[in-house]
């Protein structure tokens, strides 16, 4: 094996919400895995574990991405942010704080996903209307159906009027 | 069984060795396809993974008329790119209306190319007909319940979709795609990179075992051309297209001088119209010319009975990108 | 009516809520389960060695080596589920097979694709019209036969007849069912999805023979299960099985493609309805048939035609529900089961009947308003139908459209309104809830209850606190175990009303105990004073007449030496309701629905949709408004895009994941109106009335209603997708 290439990790070393770990994983090991079953951090959710529901996401090197389709070796050395490396100063992030006002959830098991999707939104600077909140939010399926309250928890946010669909 | 090993490459030379090497090794970029076949639904058997994530081939540069983009360029990169915005438009339609953009801040613009069917059938395992996984072994789709399937390119022996929505657009533009491989460089021309299924369906490009898509040219429209993307899907977003179609046009006094049109979801591969471009360039730009570009784009399909409409609803999707591009007031 | 924060809030932005899949425990193992390929026949052989050869793995379970379990008990609502490990048949595809436990996921998940089955397949019997198919009728005595409908239907001036299709759909909640089984020597202690905590316990302990005392039930936060949870699947027999095999803890989780096959779905259906109308628009018969798939050897207690009975004012009713026996997973509850469907079709039946009349579609429903319920005549305890109707009619500038249709265009899409009348059922189970007031003078409520999204704990906690003279905060709600005391599942929309009104005895009792406890005390001011003299608030019991005379909780329990007082109230409303005189109502609404239709693309987008409902009293505007329009969003999965696509050759599902099955996402839904009208229900104790499903009703109608009206097109199956369109 060619020396440029690095054997397969046993010991990955991962950055998340500022901490760094070192952990033991089978390399098969997705970054969702590693965050709930390996450092404790269960407030990442998996919903389908196929890419395709958002439950799971999280920041990497701050943009969002859906932690069930990355292994966590492909992390080495990135930022990754979770739900609970969200809170300033034991203060509730604003989009947090939002969600609960607007009552942006039910069952709340998507929402991790759909706080830390709307927190990236919002730096993406795609919350200029209803219509481009719901269409960038579409990646976060909510089955309790509570989107009119997302949308409504990002647009307070965001700082924008309601604008007609 | 062979194991399943990670590797992270530092440079494309020795990622290509190691892959060539190894019959069972395959590349991992965005990973939102591979890592869902091997791991998840393990319709690839697992091997060696070269993790080429951090391989220097990321980047967006103009060349002349040329779009060079680096193979790991992520889609939402590329979406964002100024020179895609204001020169090939319907590109950055196409990329934001495909997937999520968690997704797309993960998958690359050479993973997008390479990307697998999504039929259910090739993706289950349980289901033991498919041609694509085994040659020889039927297709269960053709009598299954097929909807998000091909009706172009497609035969008894497999109706599996090509699901991108990028390579609509860049067939219409015929990029070309660098590839890196033990043999050395060489560049394909986008129409010729995805092979038809006909008799072997687990054939998917001309690429050979270790060859790795290094970077997309994308030729940039001229000056005045419109495109657009139109993609029918049943939601509102994310979802693949039931149908789509890229189109771009030059209108000069009413009249066509450049149509470049190809068409998603319907073909086994990303479809060039070409019969509907030669209808188009030199004819009036009306809705009655549309509809016979429309008319000459789907020749002889393979419907089954849950893609039947997809014929009707293709043709009226190229009228209604055609119609939109040409800024025709419907 | 307030609009208190959910109180839940702020653990689940944070994802600090626990869900069955968080928890973990020390020396935890995973399981993973195989599954049939094939829908019929039997396992021929089933070679494990691979598989137990495999890194890290512990046990493989099979029908051949499982230990026997006991059959589980019949409960309230209907068979348990057929336990697959007890022999060596096959009757669906996605039956579970074997149980492979290893160290981690990874390995299991692994090992369980080394798993070699073998199977002598069987021809499967998949199509509702297979005459090989077994038909039953109705066990569950939910026909209804009143006057008679086939002689009305005979001499009627205007009649009906039409077929409706309802594809099956999946429940999909978002939270992966979870099972996390542990034993202690012979206690076992599962962390699992269910909404009914009591039946798991007992479906457990009777399974294992065990007495229920020595199984426990956990479930803090169950994300989501719109009626996936009613039942004991087999996936949570199978890992408490395996925990016992290794000794270990095991934690099973369903993949999602799993979630299709093993934890039930909307039944495919398909109503043929009847109707006789006057000239003058009063229905004079309905006769309702349904025909709905049922697994091959299970029950389904889920009736299709539910509502209609009581919906309107019509003197000869029948209605007719028979399930054919298929090789597909047991169909189960999916959020108001039987309503859900029986309402699109008549709904969409008296929409057509108010064209062929030529009577507004809402005045035909007004002019069919039961003023008593119809069949047994009885005063309602609460009906707000004719309300919900003219004030949504009103709202939503219903008079203001053009009555015929395709009369409305912009641009590519042709517009249309539509409107359906609700009228959901009624149900009530026994239900208990244990109060206690603490030395601090906070409150806790303890019951087996769930809050699968609903908000239990919010409106719990609440109505403690109204009742309590507490702040929200003073009060701690325990819910999700099954060690406390007997509340009803989340299903039905029944445990609102139950759980509200045992906390209401509850707090009588414990407000009585406390002027017991102060009976003699020569120091307290509340001496001597009847519970029917005193009230309280802000912490403290008062006189209502001087409230300057009482005292705090705290006082008194500091002074006679309590940690806490404590009283059970119990509540069995459906006892009560035999003689009270009344109907006991369940909710009503109206919906009105604005869509455009693309026809050229066959593009179909809801742009608005005004839900008017009565709920009985409301305790939080802002929970129940959340389950009005969760459940409209699942009515617009219903309505436009959700179907599981069983292979009809395989019986499998052929579109088992979230890519395939399409669930709306954000871009699908649009503002949704929600307006509550009506007053608290009479027979209720406190007035409320549930919430949880009747937002899922009416949707498909008034979409589809709305697309007649915008296309002239008039479609009776659902979903209703662009080919049906363009």
């Amino acid at each position: 094996m060619s020396d440029a290439l690095r054997q397969t990790p046993e010991l990955v070393t991962l950055t998340v919400n500022g901490s760094v770990h070192q952990v033991q994983l089978d390399s098969r090991t997705t970054l969702l895995d590693a965050l709930r079953d390996h450092l404790e951090l269960s407030g990442t959710k998996k919903g389908c574990d196929q890419g395709a529901c958002g439950a799971c996401t999280v920041l990497l090197d701050g943009k969002r991405i859906v932690s069930c389709l990355v292994l966590a070796a492909q992390c080495e050395g990135r930022e990754v942010t979770t739900v609970e490396g969200v809170t300033v100063d034991g203060r509730p992030h604003a989009v947090q704080e939002a969600f609960c006002r607007h009552d942006a959830l039910q069952c709340g098991y998507c929402t991790p996903g759909q706080v830390m999707s709307a927190i990236s939104l919002l730096a993406e600077g795609r919350a200029g209307s209803d219509d481009e909140i719901r269409e960038f939010m579409s990646g976060n399926l909510c089955r309790c159906g509570a989107y009119p309250n997302i949308v409504a928890a990002i647009r307070e946010v965001a700082g924008q009027e309601a604008t007609s669909r | 069984m062979r194991g399943f090993e990670y590797v992270r490459a530092t440079d494309v030379g020795s990622a290509v060795a190691l892959v060539s090497g190894d019959p069972g090794a395959s590349y991992l970029a965005g990973g939102t396809t591979q890592l869902d076949l091997m791991l998840k639904d393990a319709v690839v058997p697992q091997g060696l993974l070269v993790d080429i994530g951090r391989l220097p081939l990321r980047g967006i540069a103009t060349d002349g008329d040329v779009l060079r983009v680096g193979a790991l360029t992520t889609m939402e990169e590329l979406a964002a790119d100024p020179v895609v915005a204001e020169r090939v438009p319907f590109v950055s339609e196409a990329l934001l209306a495909g997937a999520s953009t968690q997704l797309r801040n993960m998958a690359t613009i050479g993973g997008n190319l390479l990307q697998r069917t999504r039929c259910r059938y090739f993706r289950d395992i349980a289901v033991t007909d498919c041609n694509k996984r085994t040659p020889g072994s039927g297709c269960a789709a053709v009598t299954g319940a097929a909807r998000m399937h091909a009706i172009l390119g497609a035969s008894a022996h497999c109706i599996a979709l090509h699901a991108s929505d990028l390579c609509v657009p860049l067939r219409a533009l015929d990029a070309e795609v660098r590839v890196e491989g033990a043999a050395g460089q060489r560049t394909i021309a986008f129409a010729d990179l995805h092979v038809m299924p006909g008799e072997r369906p687990d054939v998917e490009t001309v690429l050979r075992h270790g060859e790795m898509i290094s970077e997309v040219l994308v030729p940039l429209l001229p000056a005045g051309t419109r495109s657009g993307y139109l993609k029918v899907r049943d939601r509102v977003s994310y979802e693949f297209a039931l149908t789509s179609a890229a189109a771009a046009l030059s209108i000069e006094d009413g009249v066509i001088t450049l149509a470049r049109l190809a068409l998603g979801g319907v073909g086994t591969v990303p479809w060039r119209a070409t019969e509907a471009e030669r209808v188009l360039v030199g004819a009036p730009a009306t809705a009655r010319t549309f509809l016979a570009a429309a008319e000459a784009a789907i020749q002889d399909p393979f419907t089954v009975p849950g893609t039947e409409f997809k014929v009707e609803l293709a043709k009226r999707t190229i009228v209604r990108v055609l119609r939109t591009v040409s800024g025709e007031q419907s | 009516m307030t609009a208190l924060d959910r109180v839940d809030a702020p653990l689940k932005v944070s994802g600090s809520a626990p869900y069955p899949s968080d928890f973990t425990l020390p020396d935890q193992v995973h399981a993973v389960l195989v599954q049939s390929t094939v829908a019929a026949g039997r396992i021929s052989a089933i070679d494990t060695t691979a598989a137990l050869a495999a890194p890290g793995v512990l046990a493989v379970i099979t029908h051949e080596n499982a230990p026997p379990l006991a059959d589980l008990p019949m409960t309230p609502l209907g068979a348990p589920p057929r336990f697959p490990f007890k022999d060596d048949r096959i009757i669906h595809c996605g039956q579970h097979v074997a149980v492979v436990v290893a160290g981690t996921h990874e390995q299991a998940a692994s090992a369980a694709r080394l798993v070699q089955v073998s199977y002598e397949t069987a021809k499967p019997v998949l199509d509702l019209d297979d005459p090989r198919a077994e038909v039953v009728d109705n066990g569950w005595g939910m026909e209804v036969d009143v006057g008679d409908a086939e002689a009305a239907l005979s001499s009627a001036e205007i009649t009906y007849e039409e077929t409706f299709d309802i594809a099956p759909e999946a429940n999909n909640p978002l939270g992966l069912f979870t099972t996390l089984a542990s034993w202690d020597s012979d206690r076992l202690t599962v962390h699992d999805c269910s909404q009914w905590p009591i039946m798991t316990r007992q479906a457990l302990a009777t399974a294992f023979g065990l007495p229920e005392s020595d199984v426990r039930v956990l479930v803090p936060y169950l994300g989501g299960g719109f009626g996936a949870g009613l039942r004991a699947w087999s996936h949570t027999l199978l890992a408490a099985l395996a925990a016992r095999v290794v000794g270990r803890p095991v934690k099973l989780v369903l993949t999602r493609p799993q979630m299709f096959t093993s934890v039930g779905h909307r039944a495919r259906s398909r109503q043929r309805l009847r109707l006789g109308m006057t000239g003058a628009g009063r229905l004079v018969a309905i006769d309702q048939e349904s025909t709905a798939a049922l697994g091959a050897e299970e029950d389904n207690f889920s009736a299709v035609v539910l509502g209609t009975p009581h919906a309107y004012d019509c003197p000869n009713v029948a209605t007719h529900d028979r399930q054919v026996r298929l090789n597909i997973p047991n169909p189960g509850f999916m959020r108001a089961p039987g309503h859900a469907e029986g309402n699109f079709a008549l709904e969409s039946a008296l929409d057509e009947l108010s064209y062929r009349v030529g009577i507004d579609p809402v005045e035909l429903r007004l002019r069919n308003f039961a003023e008593v319920h119809p069949q047994s005549g009885l005063p309602w305890s609460s009906n707000a139908l004719r309300e919900c109707l003219q004030v949504g009619a009103e709202r939503f500038g219903w008079r203001d459209r053009s009555p015929v249709p395709r009369s409305t265009r912009d641009g590519n899409w042709l517009v249309g309104y539509g409107m359906a009348g609700v009228t959901f059922g009624w149900y009530a189970a026994p239900c208990r809830a244990r109060l206690s007031i603490l030395a601090s003078g906070t409150a806790v409520l303890k019951a087996a209850a769930t809050d699968i999204g609903t908000g239990t704990y919010t409106i719990a906690a609440q109505q403690v606190a109204e009742l309590l003279g507490l702040r929200v905060d003073q009060v701690r709600v325990e819910i999700g175990d099954s060690d406390l005391p007997p509340a009803p599942q989340s299903g039905g929309s029944g445990l609102a009303v139950a759980l509200t009104g045992a906390i209401q005895v509850a707090a009588a009792n414990l407000l009585r105990a406390l002027l017991d406890e102060v009976a003699a005390d020569a120091r307290s001011p509340l001496r001597g004073r009847r519970l029917d003299e005193v009230t309280a608030s802000d912490g403290r019991l008062h006189l209502i007449d001087d409230p300057a005379v009482g005292e705090k909780y705290a006082d008194v329990l500091a002074r006679h030496g309590l940690d806490e007082l404590t009283a059970d109230g119990e509540l069995d409303l459906a006892a009560a309701a035999a003689d009270a005189g009344v109907a006991p109502a369940g909710a009503f609404a109206a919906r009105f629905a604005e869509v455009r239709v693309d026809e050229d693309l066959g593009l179909l987008r809801v742009t608005r949709l005004l839900s008017v409902v009565d709920g009985g009293r409301i305790l939080n505007e802002k929970t129940a408004r959340s389950q009005i329009i969760g459940g409209t969003v699942m009515g617009i999965g219903m309505a436009m895009f959700e179907e599981v696509a069983f292979d009809h050759a395989t019986g499998r599902v052929a579109n088992a994941t979230f890519g395939d099955y399409l669930i709306p996402v954000n871009a699908d839904v649009p503002d949704l109106d929600v307006v509550f009208v009506g007053g608290p229900d009479a027979f209720s104790p406190t007035g409320v009335k549930g919430l949880g499903e009747v937002g899922v009703v009416g949707v498909p109608a008034a979409i589809a209603n709305a697309v007649y009206h915008a296309t002239g097109r008039r479609i009776r199956s659902l979903p209703i997708t662009i080919d049906q369109l363009m």
